[in-house]
């Protein structure tokens, strides 16, 4: 007996979030350097105009939270620009003189997703 | 078919000052264009943009200029032509910007619609003129212009017919 022919339903699902968000963490060669909120937004804007030129520096960035100690932070793009603004993270080599390079723990298009890192994770 | 493709943009220099448009030179337009692609597009636009880029035809009495990139990065040229806000030559800068006419695949569709856009400049030009000695000169040019457009078409039928 032939099976019944089965009806399908498809439903692709595109990605409607408009901004990635990145946690991302400076790291220096040496120590003792440090960044106020201003000054890394400064750096991740010149970083960006460097490779991409004035259009691209003025894509809407934002650092959602920014940790002085540590040199982590927290950043929102919106997701055109994101392929841009890791590429020119990547290249950047100093800062001040001093050299620098920028670790990218976690790339996600939900902000909770960055709640929780299974690297870090520490087991009782 | 393997070839690389490139886009020609049809450019006219409008600038109020007159000596703006006779200081023009290609090397100089041409370094004026890569320094500008690096400003608004930076180290890749600069890189991405200079490879096929020339400057392939400048007339320094009406302005017009025929820019050559690569197909794949023209709109990076073309979105860097109004941030050219003035032209540097021997220490005098004239304030100055780009208007794009066109911009086609090939030089001769690209020669086509010059032909054409100067026609229409010229009657507007008839239109607005004041003296009577210009009068008549541009008078003489549009009616020289249309019997080349009649030769021009006459032909074009005669090939037709031919084949």
């Amino acid at each position: 007996m032939p099976a019944p022919a089965a009806t399908y339903e498809r439903v692709v699902y595109k990605n409607p979030s408009k901004y990635h968000y990145m946690k991302v963490c400076l790291e220096f060669q040496d120590c003792g350097v440090g960044l106020n909120a201003a000054q890394f937004k400064q750096l991740l804007i010149s970083a960006v105009k460097d490779l991409f030129g004035e259009v691209d520096a003025a894509l809407p960035l934002d650092i959602l939270t920014y940790e002085e100690k540590t040199l982590s932070a927290i950043l929102r793009i919106c997701s055109s620009g994101l392929v841009k603004l890791w590429s020119s993270l990547t290249l950047l080599g100093s800062y001040k003189g001093k050299k620098c390079a920028f670790r990218v723990s976690q790339v996600s298009p939900f902000l909770l997703a960055l709640s929780g890192n299974s690297r870090e994770l520490v087991l009782d | 078919m393997v070839r690389f493709k490139h886009r020609y943009l049809l450019c006219e220099l409008v600038s109020d000052d007159p000596r703006c448009r006779l200081s023009l030179d290609d090397r100089v337009l041409s370094s004026l264009v890569r320094d500008t692609i690096a400003r608004v597009h930076g180290t890749f636009g600069a890189a991405a943009c200079s490879i096929g880029f020339a400057v392939r035809y400048l007339n320094a009495y009406t302005g017009i200029v025929l820019l050559r990139c690569r197909k794949e990065f023209y709109q990076l040229v073309w979105s860097a032509l109004p941030f050219i806000t003035y032209l540097e030559n021997k220490g005098h800068r004239y304030p100055c910007f780009f208007n794009t006419l066109h911009v086609g695949g090939t030089i001769r569709t690209c020669q086509k619609f010059l032909i054409q856009y100067n026609r229409r400049q010229l009657l507007i030009l008839l239109q607005n003129c004041t003296d009577e000695g210009e009068r008549e000169a541009i008078q003489k040019s549009v009616t020289r212009s249309c019997l080349l457009e009649e030769e021009e078409e006459s032909g074009e039928e005669a090939a037709e017919a031919m084949e």
